[in-house]
């Protein structure tokens, strides 16, 4: 009896092992916004397992982190592999001419672009990336300030050809994967300068920004409180909004593998796609590193000069 | 993550939180944002002007369009400077919806925009006025900032 | 047990009752209501058997079979004509004369942006192993005519084309015999098109995606998305009936559908519910934006052509006498000639991503 018990136990140990391992799987190759936060935040747990991976293919690990846009729409009815092609080396033929640097929700930037409506001038547009969508040449961000007291949004496609500069001035994530709340925020909260120059990179990864923020008082543009924000400080509803949140909840989403496997593009598809676009973007990022140094160096000896 | 309601009672702000109209049609609420005496007041005193027409065919306000505003018990026009709901690439949207008020000839009544103004107006205005009707580029002249 | 029994007994007369009601439920045969239109056999297929032949062959001959269907399969780059150009007699273009058009295959759909900065969506159609199978002369040529349209009295030939290779050893041996007298890869949709004499193809040329040139404009017909049987709201538009405010049972209604009196009758084609999409469709004065010829693949601009991503379309020389082409390749781009064209075509006004940033000038400057 002991004998059969013991046994049954294994086994319905392995099972779960094997439902662990099924559950992390999809969360390390997920191209899901929403599982990108999660996988920052126990960065330090998932460190040993990463590596591994990492080990295999140097750079693709983090490529969907960083190229976001070049894995395709998972819906099957709009995928096919000529047009995927196509779009991948347009989008490489742009980043030739424009040098796009890595960033990601919460980073700030600075687009500079030509307006057909303000010929001849400079414009110059700086803030905090609140959002990133769409995929291929279809790709777009919003950047958010306040500019004379007043929040401005401006929404931006990724491969314009009318931009002619992206700078990523500060590269940081957040805790969320979109910060539109940063509208019913306190607007100190989402003021930058427009003079702000580029910050050195410090560390290898990227550092995670976790600052908790106060959201105004009632009313908001969206009920904040259904949404799992983490990044802030404490959501003030009334206990019927409380009580509707909580039926609203969709706790099991994040173990119902399907739907992770319906949003998400297969590992080795991706592996695919980025073994593809690997050598041309290494040589963009080659160039990137040198143009960036140079312009450091630069700015040091113009500060020393200053100083003096 | 939740505080008790108690504390919301006492947080919770005294205006009016019936859901927020994505565009502008008849009796929006708009915010003047130039210098203009009555403007200045009405906004004071906490009564932003409402919408009561807007001059274009289908009813609903977009950027650069003109309308007629109720405004301290008067009725005056302004052009649409700024607006709330989403918009085309390159074109800023902005966290309330801005009003600038004009006369008749296309004159604004103040002298000085304090909020930043899209690009994309100077193009609407400079299509909207003709040699003989009412001369709404005056309006740019007294922007302080373009986005 | 007298209860024991009741309840025994109530267990017979409910299982006699099932029974009895089991016995009775007779499931009815419910007809098509509309039954679907009759095909006609197209008259140059040879009436479909569905018969596998046995081949007896050895496994090493089958290995070698499925290699030479593989090399067949697939390519994008043009295979290198085996033809003779001369042998396509070179005709010059003149008024009225009708040249072939070409099988496409929807592929996605887009945005590209223009020279002055607008972003437009385009939609990528793949011409894939296109060539000709048949030329059918206008004498010996005599499609189903309907009554409904008009005929002109010109009479055309006719070109039967094939698309996208297939593996000779799943289709029928009458089917083969279609692609074997012309000496070309089994395809697998065929379409006709009708031409005048002088754009007569030899069967066996190799028509790409350089057959029609950029900033030109053509007709696209597809069948469109099925969407099943839809009420009148989402099939025609209608605007429907409140949610509240008293009505009751009428919210995706259409209404009322006709007038007493005399007209008592529903009026012939009086917008009503019904089976939606899945309909041939041709979207006329379309341009062409930009042409792939390694992967032959044309960009039009427009993001309604009808169907579904990776479904066949049917492309055409327009017919909107606006637009209508003065100096197309004519009867077809010279196949042998392909290499000598660049790998990317555009038209002037579109923006290729390998150019500098569009910067605007004003205009006292430019």
């Amino acid at each position: 009896m002991t004998m059969v018990s013991r046994l049954w136990c294994q086994k319905t140990w392995q099972n779960l092992a094997l439902a662990k391992v099924l559950g992390k799987e999809p969360k390390t190759f997920s191209t899901l916004v929403q599982l990108k936060t999660d996988e920052a935040i126990d960065d330090n747990d998932s460190q040993a397992q990463t590596n591994d991976e990492l080990i295999k293919s140097p750079s693709l690990g983090n490529y969907r982190l960083v190229y976001p846009e070049f894995l395709p729409d998972p819906n099957p009815l709009f995928r096919n592999g000529i047009r995927e092609k196509l779009e991948r080396m347009d989008m490489l033929n742009r980043r030739s001419v424009l040098s796009i640097p890595e960033f990601y929700v919460g980073s700030i930037l600075a687009v500079t672009y030509s307006d057909p409506h303000a010929v001849g001038k400079i414009n110059k547009f700086v803030g905090i990336c609140i959002l990133r969508e769409g995929c291929g040449l279809r790709s777009s961000f919003l950047l958010r300030n306040v500019v004379n007291g007043e929040g401005v949004e401006v929404h931006y496609d990724l491969y314009d050809p009318a931009i002619q500069k992206i700078d990523c001035l500060r590269l940081e994530k957040r805790l969320d994967d979109e910060l539109l709340y940063l509208r019913d925020a306190p607007l100190e909260y989402s003021t930058f300068p427009f003079d702000m120059e580029i910050e050195a990179k410090i560390s290898e990864s990227i550092p995670v920004n976790d600052i908790k923020i106060p959201l105004n008082p009632l009313p908001w543009s969206q009920r904040w409180e259904r949404y799992n924000l983490k990044g802030v400080k404490e959501i003030v509803v009334n206990e019927r909004r409380q009580k509707k949140a909580a039926a609203l909840a969709k706790p099991w989403e994040k173990y119902d593998l399907m739907k992770t496997y319906r949003e998400t593009i297969p590992e080795e598809e991706q592996n695919e796609i980025f073994s593809d676009v690997y050598t041309k973007l290494n040589e963009l990022e080659i160039q990137k590193n040198i143009l960036k140094r140079k312009y450091m160096l630069q700015r040091q000896k113009s500060s020393k000069t200053r100083t003096l | 993550m939740f505080v008790p309601g108690t504390l919301f009672n006492v947080v919770s702000r005294s205006v009016s939180t019936s859901t927020v109209c994505n565009q502008i049609i008849k009796l929006t609420r708009l915010r003047v944002v130039d210098n203009s005496e009555i403007g200045k007041a009405a906004m004071m005193e906490g009564k932003p002007p409402r919408c009561i027409h807007v001059y274009s065919k289908t009813g609903v306000g977009y950027i650069g369009d003109r309308v007629l505003v109720a405004i301290k018990g008067e009725k005056k026009k302004g052009i649409l400077v700024g607006l709330k709901q989403r918009q085309n690439a390159k074109v800023p949207r902005f966290d309330s919806n801005n009003v600038v008020l004009i006369d008749d000839s296309g004159t604004p009544l103040g002298t000085r925009i304090h909020v930043p103004i899209p690009h994309i107006l100077r193009t609407i205005m400079r299509k909207n006025t003709h040699s003989k009707g009412a001369d709404y580029t005056k309006l740019l002249a007294i922007a302080t900032k373009f986005v | 047990m007298t209860s024991i029994l009741k309840t025994f007994n109530g267990y017979q007369l409910f299982s006699k009752h099932l029974k009895q009601s089991l016995d009775m439920i007779a499931v009815p045969v419910r007809g098509r209501q509309n039954p679907p239109p009759r095909k006609r056999h197209p008259e140059w297929l040879p009436k479909p058997t569905h018969v596998r032949y046995n081949e007896d062959l050895t496994p090493e001959n089958k290995e070698f079979l499925s290699e030479v269907a593989s090399l067949n399969k697939g390519l994008h780059e043009m295979p290198k004509s085996p033809l003779n150009t001369e042998l396509i007699q070179p005709a010059k273009w003149t008024q009225g004369s009708k040249r072939t058009g070409l099988i496409g295959k929807k592929i996605g759909v887009y945005p590209l942006w223009l020279k002055n900065g607008k972003k437009v969506l385009t939609t990528l159609i793949q011409i894939i192993d296109n060539e000709v199978v048949k030329y059918i002369p206008p004498e010996k040529f005599n499609p189903v005519k309907h009554s409904k349209h008009l005929h002109p009295k010109i009479k055309n030939g006719c070109l039967v084309l094939g698309a996208v290779n297939i593996d000779p050893q799943l289709i029928t041996k009458e089917y083969y015999g279609i692609f074997n007298s012309a000496g070309v890869t089994p395809k697998k949709t065929l379409m006709r098109f009708t031409v005048t004499p002088n754009a007569a193809l030899q069967s066996g040329t190799p028509l790409c995606a350089a057959h029609f040139k950029p900033g030109e404009f053509i007709d696209i017909r597809g069948k469109t998305i099925d969407r099943g049987f839809q009420g009148v709201m989402k099939r025609w538009g209608f605007k429907g009936m409140p949610a509240s405010h008293g009505v009751t049972k009428t919210h995706r209604r259409p209404g009322n559908i006709g007038s007493g009196g005399k007209k008592a009758r529903v009026m012939p084609g009086t917008k009503l519910p019904g089976h939606m999409g899945n309909r041939w469709r041709i979207l006329k004065g379309v341009k062409i934006l930009r042409i792939n010829t390694k992967y032959n693949v044309i960009w039009v601009l427009a993001q309604n052509v009808p169907g579904e991503v990776n479904t066949m379309c049917y492309l055409y020389d327009t017919i909107l006498p606006t637009k209508k082409n003065t100096s197309p390749h004519f009867p077809t781009y010279p196949p042998n000639d392909i290499n000598a064209l660049p790998e990317e075509l555009y038209t002037d006004d579109v923006h290729p991503f390998t150019e500098p940033n569009i910067e605007y000038q004003s205009e006292q400057e430019s």
